[in-house]
C-alpha cells in the first residue's frame, strides 16, 4: 500500500454534537482506488465519519483533506471539492419535482456548464449502467426503493466524482431489492472507483472490501482486512459485534 | 421513506372546497348557487334600486382588483424575502426578517393604513391607490413570509443535502431543488392569503380609493338605501371570493397531481 499520496487523508478529528462526542481521535487514509466498507453499531459515528468527508457535518478539531486539499481551509472552496465527491444516501433524497432524467443532468448543467444534449447523452449511458433508461421520464415516487437508489448512484456518478461516498445505502430497502444495488456497487468497485462505504452488508464486505473499519463509541476500534477482520478479529468488542450479527 | 408531512394552517381566507366531498349538494354550491339565485331574484323583481346599484359596482370591481393583484405581487415580494431571512443564518438578515413581521403582526391593518397612506404623505406624492398597495403589500408580506418559512421548511433536509453533496451552494439548492418543490406547499395558503387580502381591501376604501365598497357607500349617501346597497356589496363580494376559491382548489388538484401517481 502507497501510503504517502492518500486521496482521503482524516487526521485525529473529534465531533461533539453539544456535549456528545460523536466522533473521538478517528484517524484514516484512503488510497485512490481503495474500497474502505465502515461497520460498527448503530450510534457508533460511522454516518458521521462518512459525512465530514464532504462537510456535511464540520469537525470539532482535527484536519480532512480530500485529494489534497484541506476542508478545514476555508481558501478552499468546499462547493469545488464535493462537486467530487459523489454521496449516496440512505433514504435516496432524490429531487422529488424532476424527473429521473432531470435528477441526472441538474448538477452537470448548472454546475458544470455541459451542453444539454451532452449532459443528457451521458445520463442515459449512466441510466443503461444501472438498469433503468426505460425509467428516465419518471417521477422518483413512480420508482420503487431500489430502482430510485440506483437513479441516486446515477446522479452521483454524473457529476464524474474520484470518490464515491456511500451512507447506509440499502438500511432503507426492502429485501428482495437489496441485491440490485448492491450489484451495482461491486461492478462500481470493479471499475476501480474509490469507495467508502458504511453498511450492515457483511457480505458486501467480505467481496469488495480491501479494508474494513470497526467503529464503536465514536472511536476507531480495528482496521484490517476482511479476511482477517471477519475470521480472525483481534479486538474484543469486534469479536462481540460479529457474533451479534453473522 | 422518512417525510415531513406539513399541513400550513392560514385561518383566515374562504374555506377551500372540499375535494372530498363529492355529492350533489356541497357547501360551496349552495352558497355559490344560493347566492346568484338571491342576486337574481332581487335583480328581477326590484330593478329598483337593485339593478342601479348592480350596474354602479363595476368600476370599482376592477378597482378591488387592480390593488388586490398588484398588493400580491408585492407581498410576494417581500415574503419572499422575508422568509429567506428568517430561515438565514446569517444574524443581521434573521433579525431584519424577523423584527419586520412582528411589528407588522403588531398592528391593526386599518391602522398600519392610515399610518402608511399619511407616513408616505409626509415623505412624497403619490396617488392615492399606489399608497394603499404599497401599505396592503406591506402588511400582507409579512404574513406571507411566515407562509414561505413554513412551505421552505416542510422539505426533507435530505433534499438538501443531496443538493450541497453534488456541488451545489446554498442559495443554488434553494433555487434549482428548494422552492420549486416549496412551491405546491406553499400555493394554497397563498390562495388562501390572496382571497383574504381581496376582502380586505375593503378597508382601502376609507384612502378615497374607489373599490367596490366606497362605490356603494357613494351610491347609498346620494340614495339614502344603505340596507339595499349594502346587501348587494356583501353578496358581489361573496360571489367573488366563491369563485377564487373554486378556481384555487381546481389548482390545487393539479399541480399535487404528481404527487398521487
Amino acid at each position: 500500500m502507497n501510503a504517502a499520496n492518500p486521496i482521503i487523508s482524516i487526521q485525529n478529528v473529534n465531533k461533539f454534537f453539544g456535549s456528545f462526542q460523536a466522533l473521538a481521535d478517528v484517524s484514516l487514509t484512503v488510497e485512490a482506488g481503495q474500497k474502505v466498507v465502515v461497520l460498527g453499531p448503530s450510534g457508533s459515528g460511522k454516518s458521521t465519519l462518512l459525512r465530514t468527508i464532504n462537510q456535511l457535518e464540520e469537525v470539532s478539531s482535527g484536519s480532512i483533506v480530500v485529494d489534497g486539499r484541506d476542508l478545514c481551509d476555508p481558501q478552499n472552496d468546499i462547493n469545488r471539492i464535493r462537486e467530487e465527491v459523489g454521496m449516496v444516501f440512505q433514504s435516496f433524497n432524490l429531487f422529488r419535482h424532476k424527473t429521473v432524467l432531470d435528477n441526472l443532468t441538474l448538477a452537470p448543467i448548472k454546475l458544470k456548464k455541459e451542453p444539454k444534449l451532452q449532459a443528457e447523452k451521458r445520463a442515459m449511458e449512466l441510466l443503461d449502467k444501472v438498469g433503468l433508461v426505460d425509467k428516465a421520464a419518471s417521477y422518483p415516487v413512480q420508482l420503487s426503493g431500489g430502482q430510485q437508489q440506483r437513479v441516486a448512484i446515477a446522479r452521483a456518478l454524473a457529476m464524474n466524482p474520484k470518490i464515491m461516498l456511500f451512507d447506509e445505502p440499502t438500511s432503507a430497502l426492502d429485501p428482495e431489492m437489496i441485491g440490485e444495488v448492491l450489484e451495482v456497487m461491486v461492478t462500481l468497485a470493479r471499475e476501480g472507483m474509490t469507495m467508502v462505504v458504511v453498511t450492515h452488508e457483511m457480505g458486501f464486505a467480505r467481496e469488495v472490501a480491501d479494508k474494513v473499519v470497526f467503529m464503536d463509541e465514536g472511536r476507531i476500534i480495528e482496521i484490517a482486512a476482511p479476511d482477517h477482520f471477519f475470521d480472525a478479529p483481534e479486538n474484543d468488542r469486534t469479536k462481540k459485534f460479529l457474533e451479534q450479527i453473522l | 421513506m422518512r417525510e415531513k408531512k406539513v399541513v400550513i394552517e392560514v385561518g383566515d381566507g374562504a374555506a377551500i372546497p372540499d375535494p372530498e366531498d363529492s355529492g350533489l349538494f356541497t357547501a360551496w354550491r349552495i352558497s355559490f348557487f344560493g347566492t346568484l339565485a338571491i342576486m337574481a331574484f332581487l335583480v328581477i323583481t326590484k330593478p329598483d334600486p337593485y339593478l342601479a346599484i348592480l350596474k354602479y359596482l363595476p368600476d370599482g370591481i376592477v378597482i378591488t382588483f387592480k390593488v388586490t393583484c398588484a398588493s400580491i405581487a408585492l407581498a410576494l415580494v417581500l415574503g419572499l424575502i422575508a422568509g429567506l431571512g428568517r430561515i438565514s443564518k446569517n444574524r443581521f438578515f434573521n433579525l431584519a426578517a424577523s423584527t419586520y413581521i412582528e411589528v407588522v403582526r403588531g398592528i391593526p391593518l386599518l391602522v398600519q393604513l392610515f399610518y402608511i397612506y399619511f407616513a408616505l404623505g409626509h415623505l412624497v406624492r403619490v396617488p392615492d391607490l399606489v399608497a394603499a398597495i404599497i401599505a396592503m403589500g406591506f402588511c400582507y408580506g409579512a404574513y406571507m413570509g411566515e407562509v414561505f418559512r413554513a412551505g421552505i421548511n416542510s422539505i426533507d433536509d435530505g433534499q438538501t443535502e443531496a443538493s450541497l453533496s453534488l456541488g451545489f451552494n446554498r442559495s443554488q439548492t434553494m433555487r434549482y431543488v428548494i422552492l420549486p418543490q416549496a412551491w405546491r406547499t406553499i400555493l394554497p395558503p397563498v390562495g388562501n392569503e390572496f382571497i383574504a387580502l381581496l376582502k380586505d381591501t375593503s378597508l382601502v376604501s376609507i384612502l378615497a380609493v374607489s373599490d367596490i365598497l366606497r362605490r356603494g357607500r357613494e351610491f347609498a349617501s346620494e340614495s339614502f338605501l344603505y340596507f339595499e346597497t349594502y346587501t348587494m356589496i356583501a353578496l358581489v363580494y361573496l360571489l367573488i371570493t366563491l369563485v377564487l376559491s373554486k378556481l384555487l382548489s381546481n389548482m390545487e388538484n393539479r399541480l399535487s397531481h404528481y404527487e398521487r401517481r
